[in-house]
């Protein structure tokens, strides 16, 4: 039977899969010809026999290859960890909205694994952005990106300047001069990188991680509480995001 | 070309392959992963009087061959379910169900005659979710208030009028039995079994616990339900709609062997968006290839009538 309109069922097959750091992989998937994601969007991998997908952000697109950057926590990131070169990889996607900025200079802030969709913006937009990232220690930095993230933090001050990503901010919008701002990680960072940004009166893009079931928008499972010009609403973070408004958002 | 209709009463179908509330939105969301007008239909997520915000964050587990949720009923209201969803299935010539949820029985009534003013063709009565503190569950698990509520709701609505039940019940039977007497057209089982679903993880010395507390839905919950809809059937005479943990083809043919006139497939639309209509595919190609000519000859066959 054939399936006429079926443009987000993928399959691809892995080119290349390598532990980038402490419990991090880098997975590049091959894929079909027509995919066209953006920054910001996510792929929801089958992982064997689990009932939900598991998402992650694209870390880069090029010459047809998809490429994640994940931390193996669980069962279903396991799963991929011990795919191999060959393997065949089921995935839905592009899915969600993808950051919105396109022209302003930017500033792109990563934290942990969620560095990854931050530096796809950092290429998107090349001269116009600068990528800053932190992480626990200089174990936890993924080996494929460190050159190519222009200023990086660590917990224990074991990699880059001593400290959270945060304690730096304020400087760093004070040397970049940033028409925007960008960012993932986990919730207390993009919180705080949110407020900061708000002070320095500079817009600012969250890319939010929510356990997600259908990775489509049905299930209601991974919504977020917003604020739309004083309209309190739940919006999914699959299909209404991953990326948000910082001021939007009900912390 | 076989015939996959089902026509009992006025349950009136294409095909037996329907895709349960709460899984597939308003249908529109499935459109970008399959043709969703092949569908037997769409039982559309549940629909109160007022939009609904549900219950806070952290809805949402894996567990073992399925998941707990406990969304809380979401949604957008009966209002901006006609004006902006409606027009959107009846455009695309979507078969639908509308799933109703009330908090009381005044609720109900004032929904379901809002489907018959607006010729909305099935309903299907929501009073088995697990994750709401009023309404709803209470209705399904006393068979006398049942059987109050579904009098009162075919007192203003003439479509096709369906109860789905829960299994979170001592005896099933009697309120099959009341949805019966009452009027109902057909019942759908199951929805949600009550569970827990919990992550442990041990770091730095401490413990870190995920948990929700809801309703268990997935392939694990198949043996619950198809033991469900065979208890229904020793004792019914309207049709029961299967569901509970239908992946594949096979599952479709277990559900209709032990009585099930057609199925809902619920969670599988999680895992692989485009299932219901890969099952329509191999049903209609496992028909064509061993000679059934129709859906009730496949039944018959699989009853052993």
């Amino acid at each position: 039977m054939t399936i006429e309109k079926n443009k987000k069922m993928n399959k691809g097959e892995v080119t290349l899969i390598e532990r980038v750091a402490n419990e991090m992989f880098l997975i590049k998937i091959k894929v079909a010809a027509d995919f066209e994601p953006r920054a910001g969007q996510f792929v929801s991998i089958l992982c064997d026999n689990h009932t939900m997908r598991r998402p992650f952000s694209i870390m880069n697109f090029l010459d047809g290859e998809i490429s994640i950057l994940f931390k193996k926590k669980g069962d279903g990131t396991a799963y991929i960890a011990n795919l191999n070169v060959g393997d065949t990889v089921d995935f839905i996607g592009p899915m969600g909205n993808g950051f919105q900025c396109v022209s302003e200079k930017t500033l792109c802030v990563g934290a942990g694994v969620g560095v990854a969709p931050v530096y796809y913006l950092k290429k998107v937009l090349g001269e116009n952005a600068r990528l800053i990232a932190g992480f626990q220690n200089s174990n936890e930095i993924p080996a494929c990106l460190q050159d190519e993230i222009d200023f990086i933090s660590t917990d224990d001050g074991s990699f880059g300047a001593h400290g959270s990503i945060i304690d730096y901010l304020d400087a760093q919008i004070n040397e970049y001069k940033p028409e925007r701002i960008c960012v993932c990680g986990p919730h207390i960072v993009l919180k705080l990188v949110a407020e900061k940004a708000k002070a320095h009166g500079i817009p600012c893009e969250v890319a939010m991680e929510k356990t997600m079931a259908c990775s489509i928008g049905v299930c209601r499972g991974c919504v977020v509480t917003l604020n739309r010009s004083g309209k309190i609403d739940n919006a999914s973070v699959c299909k209404d995001g991953p990326v948000f408004l910082g001021e939007e958002i009900v912390w | 070309m076989v015939d996959l209709s089902v026509k009992r009463g006025k349950l009136l179908l294409k095909n037996p392959i329907m895709t349960a509330s709460g899984t597939f939105g308003y249908a529109d969301e499935f459109n970008d992963f399959m043709d969703v007008s092949k569908l037997g239909a769409v039982v559309t997520k549940a629909i109160s009087l007022e939009p609904r915000s549900g219950n806070s964050w952290n809805r949402v587990i894996e567990v073992t061959s399925g998941m707990i949720n406990s969304i809380g009923l979401e949604n957008v209201g009966i209002e901006k379910f006609l004006s902006d969803k409606l027009p959107v299935l009846r455009e695309k010539n979507i078969d639908f169900v509308m799933n109703l949820a009330g908090s009381g029985m005044e609720e109900y009534v004032e929904l379901a005659k809002i489907c018959e003013e607006n010729k909305i063709g099935a309903v299907e009565l929501n009073v088995s979710c697990p994750n709401v503190k009023s309404g709803c569950l209470e209705f399904g698990t006393d068979a006398k208030v049942l059987g109050e509520l579904v009098k009162s709701v075919r007192e203003v609505y003439n479509g096709c009028l369906i109860v789905k039940l829960t299994p979170n019940v001592t005896r099933i039977e009697d309120i099959g039995l009341a949805a019966q007497e009452s009027g109902a057209d057909a019942v759908s089982a199951i929805n949600t079994l009550k569970g827990l679903g919990m992550k442990l993880s041990f770091r730095n010395g401490k413990f870190l616990r995920e948990q929700v507390i809801g309703g268990f839905s997935g392939m694990a919950v198949k043996p619950v339900a198809l033991g469900v809809v065979n208890r229904l059937k020793q004792v019914l005479e309207i049709p029961v709609i299967g569901l509970g943990g239908i992946a594949s083809m096979q599952d479709v043919l277990e559900f209709l062997a032990v009585g099930a006139e057609a199925v809902q497939i619920g969670t599988a639309n999680f895992t692989t968006p485009d299932i219901s209509e890969r099952i329509i595919g191999e049903l209609t190609l496992f028909m064509e290839e061993n000679g059934f000519a129709t859906l009730d000859d496949l039944k018959e066959r699989l009853r052993g009538e």
